[in-house]
């Protein structure tokens, strides 16, 4: 039962501001970075090497940056938005880790819980992604010839495979209907044209498309309930 | 003082430490305001509980890997630098491509020997000028872009009916297709079996798992994690007899 004090449109609007702020001063760090490496270091930029580079690193970038931010925003809502843009990361882990969540809790898409489980989700994964990777620091010199041990490299080739195994079971089962025309899309294109298997960025998009379009058909005609 | 002991020095630690500090205490921030919204519009508090640990071990293995890509990168970037660069926007297969594009684009190669302090200066500032562009969008659209899908101010009305949940599995269905398709595509095409044998260990585990959770509700939390693992472990096996 929501409690008759609390006013979630100021809670949303506090969640904005704080992510607005919060990410105007990571970016502002996160930019002056490399100038502060270069003071430390006695070097300077090389700004031909920088300019010659950063064009051919746009073209590519900002419209899978546009599309993404299209894309994630409506899924995972503006709180745990505001914290994946900045903390990175989303296809391959925020985004099933907000999922799952949401699965667990029973978050129904477009709800206030939604947004709080996503950002509950998101805000955790980010913080034990952190961790994670900062005890691997410390521990680098002992943990290096495990990590990299050859017996164990297919363990961690393949943490996206078992990634999309598990999730993509919890999802395909859903819905048949709206499966069997993307995953026969992108199996059928890539062994056609075998380049595009290194460029699920992109088929990500096309596949997407496809779902949301077929589930629309279908959602219309009353076949999906 | 050599190239690769410039690039591991402490202040450029105490600098990616900082940073790195910070982002932590936003999400803090964003955990313990979003729990504290929780717990007033009504939710139960088990439920957001579960969220942060379900959240918390489905993490772990993932974050093994990024580390790995730490590792990789060290090598050529130092620690610092990759430390902070795959702590923070972007992921492994950008942060390695950019920084090789960086390199080559200054006559060098994307190797310690090669890189100079300055070289690895720009490089930074490429990597981070060149995928910044989503945490700009949000912070200048954001609030207008979820206004206008209903996902903010008002917040949707809680209900979630309609079309709104189809959207949503269907995206996650497109997602997975994605790239569960191009591991069969890679077994017919590269007769690269791992890949594909792992998907189907990890989907046949979260299937157990997800019909012991009816019975055990400790499996809910952890099913995919633990499928996760399971799969992982099964690629480790298949590859000694592959």
């Amino acid at each position: 039962m929501e409690n008759d004090t609390f006013d979630y449109g100021k809670y949303n609007d506090s969640i904005h501001r704080a992510g607005r702020i919060g990410l105007s001063i990571g970016v502002l760090m996160l930019l002056s970075a490399p100038f502060l490496f270069a003071w430390f270091l006695d070097a300077s930029i090389e700004w031909d090497g920088f300019f010659s580079s950063i064009w051919s690193v746009l073209i590519v970038y900002v419209p899978s940056c546009v599309v993404e931010y299209l894309i994630y925003v409506p899924l995972l809502g503006p709180g745990a938005s505001y914290l994946s843009f900045i903390t990175g990361n989303i296809t391959n882990l925020k985004l099933p880790c907000a999922a799952n969540a949401r699965e667990i809790a029973h978050a129904e898409v477009g709800s206030k819980e939604n947004e709080i489980i996503s950002t509950l989700s998101v805000a955790t994964s980010s913080l034990v992604t952190m961790v994670v990777i900062f005890i691997g620091v410390l521990l680098l010199i002992p943990l290096t010839p495990i990590l990299e041990n050859p017996t164990l490299a297919p363990a961690f080739d393949n943490v996206l495979p078992a990634l999309f195994g598990a999730l993509g079971y919890q999802y395909f089962r859903k819905s048949l209907k709206i499966t069997v025309l993307p995953l026969s899309f992108m199996v059928l294109i890539c062994t056609l044209i075998p380049s595009l298997m290194g460029q699920t960025s992109i088929m990500i998009i096309a596949c997407g498309a496809l779902s949301i379009g077929l589930s629309w058909i279908l959602w219309k005609k009353h076949i999906l309930k | 003082m050599s190239y690769l002991e410039a690039a591991n020095s402490l202040p450029l630690y105490l600098i990616v430490g900082a940073i790195l500090l910070f982002i932590a205490l936003m999400c803090l921030f964003f955990i313990v305001k979003s729990y504290r919204a929780g717990v007033r519009i009504g939710m139960d508090r088990k439920v957001l509980r579960r969220a942060i640990t379900s959240s918390a071990t489905f993490t772990v293995l993932p974050s093994v890997s990024i580390l790995l890509g730490v590792i990789a990168l060290s090598g050529s970037l130092g620690i610092p630098a990759s430390w902070l660069r795959l702590s923070v926007v972007g992921n492994l297969q950008y942060e390695a491509t950019v920084a090789e594009i960086a390199a080559n684009s200054m006559g060098l190669s994307l190797n310690s020997s090669s890189l100079d302090v300055s070289a690895l200066s720009t490089i930074l500032l490429v990597m981070t000028v060149g995928i910044i562009w989503g945490c700009l969008l949000s912070i200048f659209t954001m609030k207008k872009y979820s206004a206008k899908l209903s996902l903010g101010s008002r917040g949707g009305n809680g209900s979630g009916g309609g079309y709104a949940s189809w959207a949503m599995v269907a995206m996650m269905i497109g997602l997975c297709s994605t790239f569960v398709g191009s591991y069969v595509a890679d077994a017919v095409v590269t007769k690269d079996f791992v890949p594909f044998f792992t998907v189907l260990i990890s989907a046949l585990f979260m299937a157990l798992f997800e019909l012991l959770s009816k019975r055990f509700k400790v499996f809910e939390n952890f099913s995919l994690a633990l499928s996760m693992f399971l799969g992982m472990t099964g690629a480790v096996v298949i590859s000694l007899f592959i």
